[in-house]
């Protein structure tokens, strides 16, 4: 029966390959070897639902600081930009499949290390507790036995599981709420279904601004930096993507960029 | 971003959701004939063939569906999947919404009592012309609320192609909510569905008035 399964399941996945295959011979999954001609395509893998390194702007249009980078180094280079959103939960198996050429999303590295080929770090970010400021919990010991909500697959969230982490202070926990979106995640803080968020600093400074009821505790529940995730074999990409960075933060358009971002630009590092 | 921009552009995103659903209705109903009439099939091996297709894909969450389709052929044949983000999306609905469409089909040709078939043998029916003139026309009265409910699932099934980040409407509406911090969006993503089945659920009503000519 299970070789059936499997052979039906071949048999419809070959069906519905062949018009791809056709199409797209001449490709090959890794960037590596185009990227140096003018006419490489470079294909900027991220998630819309993570402002404001990648998002929906206020028209409506993809942007983010990460998105006008990566439009940036391709201007440097003279390549043709392709956006392509993820969904986050799925970027491994996109980068992989060559859909993408790289995780450049507010990606941190910390942890990571050894998943991906790293360019270098061009954002600091660190992981806080939010809370509403008349909550009576003012340092991380006071957490014990409260609800605390944090998003899925997002830094915070490993670090509340990893053991070298923040496990032992997740243990102390009432519960921990995981969600979708710290939208939603927000909004049940603000409802008092949850009494605080372990969330990154720029996510978290993006959630309050125009809120004044909430702030961090000053207490870090982690610090980390964001880095361009490739594929392990791709270093010719990652070293063109670290020369560009160089020469965009020394002509201060790294800086220019940054400056759009309020939110994040005291966490940007390429430009001290 | 102002309303009217979040109006403009889920709409755009409606639009492809609209597009899903058309390709996924089209490709479908029609698939889901040839399956339902290859089960009732002469050979043993079509007929288990055509039970474990039905059974996988009406026993694994279509979420899943969507990501084997797309991720498979690079995984399975080492394939480039460039381009390959819309017609695996649509190949994944297709299939899924044929299974159940065929076993709806199959439930509407075994309601017709086998005396009919006898019926139209004495007058000289062949077996095409049985099925075609006689059992057919039965048949789509008899399932129409069944494929109403189908397509009406369908409608908010194509939410799904999140999965793949197709930006249809509950893709746009999850981003922008996450960048406007608000759930304005899920709330005009809601209208935009209900507004959707309530438009299917009025023509499938006037379909089935249309067929209902014996009474």
């Amino acid at each position: 029966m299970m070789k059936k399964i499997i052979a039906t399941l071949m048999a419809f996945t070959m069906l519905a390959a062949v018009p791809c295959a056709a199409a797209s011979d001449a490709e090959t999954a890794s960037g590596a070897e185009a990227a140096s001609g003018e006419d490489f395509v470079f294909k900027h893998g991220f998630d819309l639902d993570y402002p404001p390194y990648s998002y929906r702007d206020e028209k409506g249009d993809i942007g983010g600081f990460d998105v006008e980078m990566a439009q940036a180094v391709c201007e440097y280079y003279g390549w043709k930009y392709e956006p392509v959103p993820f969904n986050w939960d799925a970027k491994d198996a996109e980068l992989n499949a060559g859909s993408c050429d790289c995780i450049w999303s507010g990606f941190t590295m910390n942890g990571r290390e050894d998943d991906y080929l790293w360019s270098k770090p061009y954002s600091d970010n660190t992981q806080m507790i939010m809370v509403k400021k008349d909550s009576g919990i003012e340092k991380l010991d006071d957490l014990a036995g409260k609800i605390v909500g944090v998003q899925t697959s997002t830094s915070a969230y490993d670090l509340l599981n990893d053991e070298e982490g923040q496990a032992a202070l997740a243990q102390t926990f009432g519960s921990l709420e995981v969600y979708e979106t710290y939208t939603i995640a927000f909004n049940d803080l603000k409802a008092g279904a949850i009494d605080a968020i372990a969330i990154d600093v720029t996510s978290g400074n993006f959630l309050m601004s125009g809120e004044t009821d909430y702030a961090f505790l000053d207490e870090a529940l982690g610090s980390e930096q964001y880095a361009i995730g490739f594929r392990k074999d791709d270093t010719e990409l990652c070293d063109k993507i670290n020369a560009a960075l160089d020469a965009l933060a020394k002509d201060g358009t790294f800086d220019k960029i940054g400056k759009k971002y309020p939110e994040i630009y005291d966490y940007l590092t390429l430009n001290k | 971003m102002t309303l009217i921009t979040m109006l403009t552009t889920m709409s755009e995103g409606m639009l492809r959701t609209i597009g899903i659903f058309v390709l996924t209705l089209v490709g479908s109903l029609p698939l889901g004939m040839i399956v339902a009439l290859l089960r009732k099939s002469r050979f043993s091996v079509i007929r288990l063939l055509i039970r474990v297709y039905i059974s996988v894909i009406r026993g694994t969450p279509l979420m899943l569906q969507l990501l084997v389709w797309y991720f498979g052929p690079y995984y399975l044949f080492g394939w480039s999947i460039r381009g390959w983000r819309f017609p695996a999306l649509i190949l994944g609905f297709i299939v899924n919404y044929a299974a159940y469409f065929a076993e709806i089909y199959r439930g509407g040709i075994e309601s017709i009592p086998a005396g009919q078939y006898e019926a139209a043998e004495v007058l000289g029916y062949s077996k095409g012309q049985t099925f075609m003139r006689i059992i057919l026309p039965q048949v789509i009265k008899r399932i129409m609320p069944s494929v109403t409910n189908e397509v009406i699932t369908l409608v908010k099934d194509t939410s799904l192609a999140f999965t793949l980040a197709y930006q249809e409407v509950f893709s746009l509406a999850k981003q922008i909510s996450a960048s406007q911090t608000s759930f304005m969006p899920f709330l005009i993503a809601g209208i935009f569905y209900f507004v959707a089945n309530y438009v299917v659920a009025f023509i499938m009503e006037r379909i089935e008035k249309a067929l209902d000519y014996y009474k």
